[in-house]
């Protein structure tokens, strides 16, 4: 980076003093590949070698990019948004650096990493992904979280924070999505729309998450307190038990603890809606940094929801998905026609 | 030849005009699936975000591509999982990707190479952000809830892990993983 601001800067000392740390680094890291290639396996000794090497080429980064920054300053021939986006590059650089070496310092001392490692200089939110991978190597990435309808597993938002963090800090942000896909309709028919439950998997168990839907009449279906498998099927006992935990606006009648607890949290449909993202690129990201890793997960969601109402508009759907809509009050498009097909 | 690399036929092109419609069959998956975006409101909301963050210095110069035809390509890009150059050369040759990016009519015009070229979707990329996407998602779900196709009132909530695919391998991957190893 310093050096191609150097070029744009025509400074030669500062181009070629960039240019032979580049040189540098690029030989350490070839010298480590080879070693690695010979063995056909890495070795921690080789890394920390190579590690301490770079670390020790890479110190001149953070004076050249300053010494670069001010050569920037004085520089009138780029225009404004130029220097600022040079500067910002600049800037980054200089950071990644200090940041890489403090955790390096820390791994070499045998000092427990905080939780917000970095594994890639260039995006600073990625993460390793632990979850779920019990027996299989450990996946470098994003988490988003997503909110679907249990019928048809039309996607009504995503949230995508930086990092890994808690999978309960999903949810308040979540439910702002739908509740603001919600209220932009503008003519809202009758009955009037709104979230009446909301399935989620051990995750989703603590009270700080279940209390504040709990208080806005939203029943916590399929977020189970044990291991026992969920119940399909409600007993009047279980209704009542429920209604009683509601406090008074918001009781929900029995009908709806019914179909609550029938759409509970089910695996395999969650499932299904990873597979269909993963089909259109949203599990593997490819677009550089947070936003890019927004916009790849954003786009594999907007073309996913539009073959789920390709599907619901032919009628294409599973007998659960149907039965949901039917519970839901939901009618399929042109049911005259279907019947005509039928019969 | 750079700008006429860049230029559209639809604003000047030779040759007979092609109703694109013809060419696709009703029942196409493409055109169902291009039918049901809301494309107005989300062109007007893509529109408003480029005039507010990257507004143009100057009246002058050729009028850009449409926004609707870039954010098509761009989502056409995840259902059909093509690369940039792919999903602009089939937007030359296939009259079901120029039926969801809204063109009525093509001229047939065989010297015509391009009509977007990847390095104006890639740039178009770039003015997308966070705050965008989820307005074009929250337009696509109220247009959805409001002609009754989906409903809000049972949802499920979940996370799932999206790898990195252009990871490298650097020196801090290849710590994290002999660490887990070793």
């Amino acid at each position: 980076m310093v050096d191609q601001v150097a070029l744009r800067l025509h400074h030669p000392s500062l181009q070629r003093d960039a240019q032979k740390v580049h040189q540098q680094l690029k030989k350490v890291m070839r010298t480590f590949g080879r070693q690695c290639r010979g063995q056909h396996r890495t070795l921690v000794q080789w890394v920390r070698q190579t590690e301490r090497q770079l670390l020790e080429v890479g110190q001149s980064v953070g004076p050249l990019a300053l010494c670069a920054a001010l050569h920037l300053q004085e520089d009138s021939s780029l225009e404004n948004h130029q220097q600022q986006r040079l500067q910002a590059h600049l800037r980054q650089a200089a950071q990644h650096y200090e940041q890489i070496e403090q955790q390096s310092r820390r791994l070499i001392h045998g000092h427990p990493l905080p939780h917000a490692k970095i594994v890639n200089p260039y995006d600073r939110t990625i993460t390793p992904i632990v979850k779920g991978k019990s027996n299989a190597p450990v996946q470098f990435g994003k988490k988003p979280g997503i909110i679907a309808e249990m019928a048809t597993g039309f996607i009504l938002g995503l949230h995508l924070p930086p990092g890994n963090p808690d999978d309960a800090s999903y949810v308040p942000p979540l439910i702002e999505a739908v509740d603001a896909a919600i209220k932009a309709i503008v003519h809202p028919g009758k009955p009037k729309l709104k979230i009446q439950s909301l399935a989620g998997d051990l995750a989703f168990r603590p009270a700080s998450v279940r209390d504040p839907l709990h208080a806005r009449g939203i029943l916590t279906q399929g977020i189970p307190q044990t291991t026992d498998p969920l119940p399909r099927t409600v007993t009047p006992q279980q209704v009542r038990a429920v209604q009683r935990s509601m406090s008074f606006p918001h009781i929900p009648s029995a009908h709806q603890v019914q179909v609550a607890t029938a759409c509970g949290y089910s695996r395999p449909f969650v499932e299904s809606l990873i597979t269909q993202l993963a089909c259109r690129g949203g599990t593997h990201l490819k677009y550089k940094g947070h936003r890019g890793a927004v916009i790849q997960v954003s786009t594999a969601i907007l073309a996913h929801n539009a073959a789920t109402l390709t599907r619901i508009q032919q009628n294409q759907l599973t007998q659960r998905a149907q039965r949901c809509r039917r519970w839901f009050r939901l009618k399929p498009s042109k049911p005259l026609e279907n019947n005509n097909q039928k019969n | 030849m750079g700008i006429v690399r860049h230029l559209q036929h639809w604003l000047g092109g030779s040759g007979p005009a092609l109703v694109v419609s013809d060419f696709v069959p009703d029942d196409h998956y493409l055109r169902q699936w291009a039918d049901t975006f809301p494309w107005a409101s989300m062109a007007a909301a893509v529109d408003r975000h480029l005039a507010t963050h990257f507004p143009k210095e100057t009246k002058r110069g050729r009028p850009s591509v449409s926004t609707r035809v870039l954010l098509t390509l761009e989502i056409l890009k995840a259902e059909l999982a093509c690369s940039d150059e792919q999903i602009c050369s089939r937007l030359r040759t296939d009259f079901a990707v120029m039926y969801a990016c809204g063109l009525e009519r093509v001229h047939a015009d065989r010297h015509q190479s391009h009509f977007v070229l990847p390095e104006v979707l890639a740039q178009f990329r770039s003015r997308l952000d966070e705050t965008l996407m989820a307005e074009l998602l929250q337009i696509q779900s109220t247009a959805a809830m409001e002609e009754g196709l989906v409903s809000p009132s049972h949802l499920v909530v979940d996370t799932f892990p999206s790898e990195q695919g252009s990871q490298r391998v650097t020196d801090a991957t290849t710590l994290y993983k002999a660490k887990k190893k070793s």
